[in-house]
């Protein structure tokens, strides 16, 4: 009796203990939002990028984008929420626009292209994942350094 | 006469008190000499002090519950270090973010840090009355491994997705690992600051938790037969108590603490040195306890704050005041350094010195006693 509550007790433990890391797999799960300020051809129509575009995440502006650029934004959670004020022209009236929406949850980098959202286009038309396609030239190997005592440790040190 | 010898008493029982709390006093001179000349204002003192105390108190509180139960200064801590980092490792590769990054990294170390805790209680088991150094060295064997499945494993076996953290040649992990989505968001979670302090409340709130947890385990039936066994192993065993079992608890519940704690540390530094990150914390954390005036077996809760404040005072003002009166703060470096590893020393030599004393004192009373028997006879 006592043994099968031990083993109940344990079992509920470990199950408590993988539900809560299955929630932080949810609630956690980060993403680099980039915003794109640039025009998008979709179905032969050209929607255009505005003059400029600030946006603000979490009540702080993390990207002023004029035509052709490029903000970022790291997000936890897979439900996105932004404010973008945008201005047409030069000198023109500048509007505000609250979005929500929901991110993929494998991606890990997301690229938003702006002026097509605001267009009110399907996802599929403003939602890509960012894929870095640049390598950094032939990768050097970094040398780990894992003894405390090795040649390399003595000669950093030495170096100061 | 009667005043005479009260006089007396108070006198040895100063200085009784000042041969006990000889290390922090020594460390409260060390530091009131040195505040003045390294010129740093007080504000800026008490930011490091807080700062570093929501840093590094959870970890040394880890280092009690063995100590409780008579084991030593656990310099098997790091094994719970390595545990904690292979779990921010895992944690950063799946872009888990913040806190839930935080709980998931402790949630991943547990498994791993109880694991390691039981085969360095069944060692410390086989090694008894010499935990400290056999602990110590199981620390390095246990990186070894760790470096293993750091530097081979991930990446090839264990999975590893970003080349932000995956080493150029498609395996094992980078010198660094960035924690830039969890830097400091336990401690700025609830933010306050006064007068410019910057106050980490929700660190202190877990660290706060720990303490109470510590404080309500001392009267449980399991801590009182860790400190049972603390006391006295022979009498404890013959009291009905598994010796061995309470003994591989408390260094199991020491690793996974120490895992916890290694997590709130890295949280708060930003990133994570892969293969250095754990090397120094056991005996940093250890030097710390002890500065606060905890022995080899016994410590408070008391000589943790204490410790830590001392201990990391003098760190912050030891280079500048080096500085300030050799020109050179390499100086000011050297002494730091030779002062942590000095305070273990002397703690150690402190200890076993006492061990000593009181074993003659036994044999000698244990002859005399015979001596009075065999005279009673006659």
């Amino acid at each position: 009796m006592k043994n099968k509550r031990r083993f109940l007790f344990r079992a509920g433990a470990v199950a408590l203990l993988v539900l809560i890391a299955a929630l932080m797999f949810v609630i956690g799960r980060g993403h680099t939002v980039y915003f794109d300020n640039k025009t998008l051809e979709y179905q032969g129509q050209a929607y255009e990028a505005p003059y400029r575009i600030s946006v603000y995440v979490n009540d702080e502006q993390v990207a002023k984008l004029g035509k052709r650029e490029r903000g970022m934004s790291p997000w936890m959670g897979q439900n996105f929420r932004m404010l973008l004020e945008v201005t047409k022209e030069k000198g023109g009236e500048t509007t505000a626009h609250s979005v929500r929406m929901p991110l993929p949850y494998n991606m890990d980098g997301i690229i938003l292209n702006l002026p097509a959202m605001l267009a009110g286009l399907p996802p599929e038309a403003y939602l890509s994942e960012f894929v870095q396609t640049a390598e950094p030239e032939a990768p050097e190997d970094e040398s780990v350094v894992t003894d405390e005592f090795s040649d390399e440790a003595f000669m950093e040190a030495m170096e100061g | 006469m009667k005043n005479s010898k009260m006089k007396k008493g108070a006198g040895s029982r100063a200085a009784s008190l000042l041969m006990a709390n000889s290390v922090p006093i020594m460390f409260v001179l060390i530091c009131a000499f040195c505040i003045p000349i390294s010129g740093f204002s007080p504000n800026y003192l008490m930011n490091e002090i807080v700062n570093r105390m929501g840093r590094n108190t959870f970890l040394i509180l880890s280092l009690l519950i063995p100590i409780m139960a008579g084991m030593g200064l656990n310099f098997g801590m790091t094994l719970g270090a390595m545990a904690g980092e292979i779990g921010l490792i895992l944690a950063s590769d799946w872009q888990i973010f913040g806190i839930p990054g935080m709980i998931l990294a402790m949630i991943i170390s547990i498994p791993i840090s109880t694991m390691l805790g039981l085969i360095c209680g069944k060692i410390l088991n086989m090694a008894k009355g010499r935990e400290m150094v056999t602990s110590y060295i199981i620390s390095y064997f246990i990186n070894g491994i760790y470096q293993l499945v750091v530097l081979y494993m991930m990446g090839s076996v264990i999975p590893i997705k970003h080349s932000s953290i995956k080493l150029p040649r498609g395996y094992g992990i980078r010198n660094t690992v960035s924690l830039i989505n969890m830097r400091q968001k336990l401690d700025n979670l609830i933010p306050l600051s006064i007068k410019g302090v910057r106050i980490p409340v929700a660190t202190f709130l877990l660290v706060a938790l720990l303490c109470v947890f510590i404080i309500w385990f001392r009267r449980t039936k399991l801590g009182q037969d860790m400190r049972a066994v603390g006391q006295d192993m022979a009498v404890a065993r013959d009291a009905g108590i598994n010796v061995e079992r309470t003994r591989i608890i408390s260094i199991i519940m020491s690793t996974v603490l120490a895992g916890f704690g290694m997590v709130i540390y890295l949280q708060n530094m930003g990133n994570l040195s892969t293969y250095s990150s754990h090397s120094q914390i056991g005996m940093f954390c250890i030097a710390a306890l002890l500065v606060g005036g905890a022995s080899v077996d016994k410590a408070t809760i008391g000589n943790v704050f204490l410790g830590v404040t001392l201990f990391h005072l003098m760190f912050i003002v030891a280079p500048s005041a080096g500085a300030a009166i050799t020109g050179d703060s390499m100086i000011g470096e050297y002494f730091r350094v030779f002062v942590s590893y000095a305070v273990i020393t002397v703690a150690l030599v402190m200890y076993e010195t006492k061990k000593r004393r009181e074993k003659s004192q036994l044999a000698e009373q244990l002859r005399l006693d015979q001596a009075m028997e065999e005279a009673n006879e006659k």
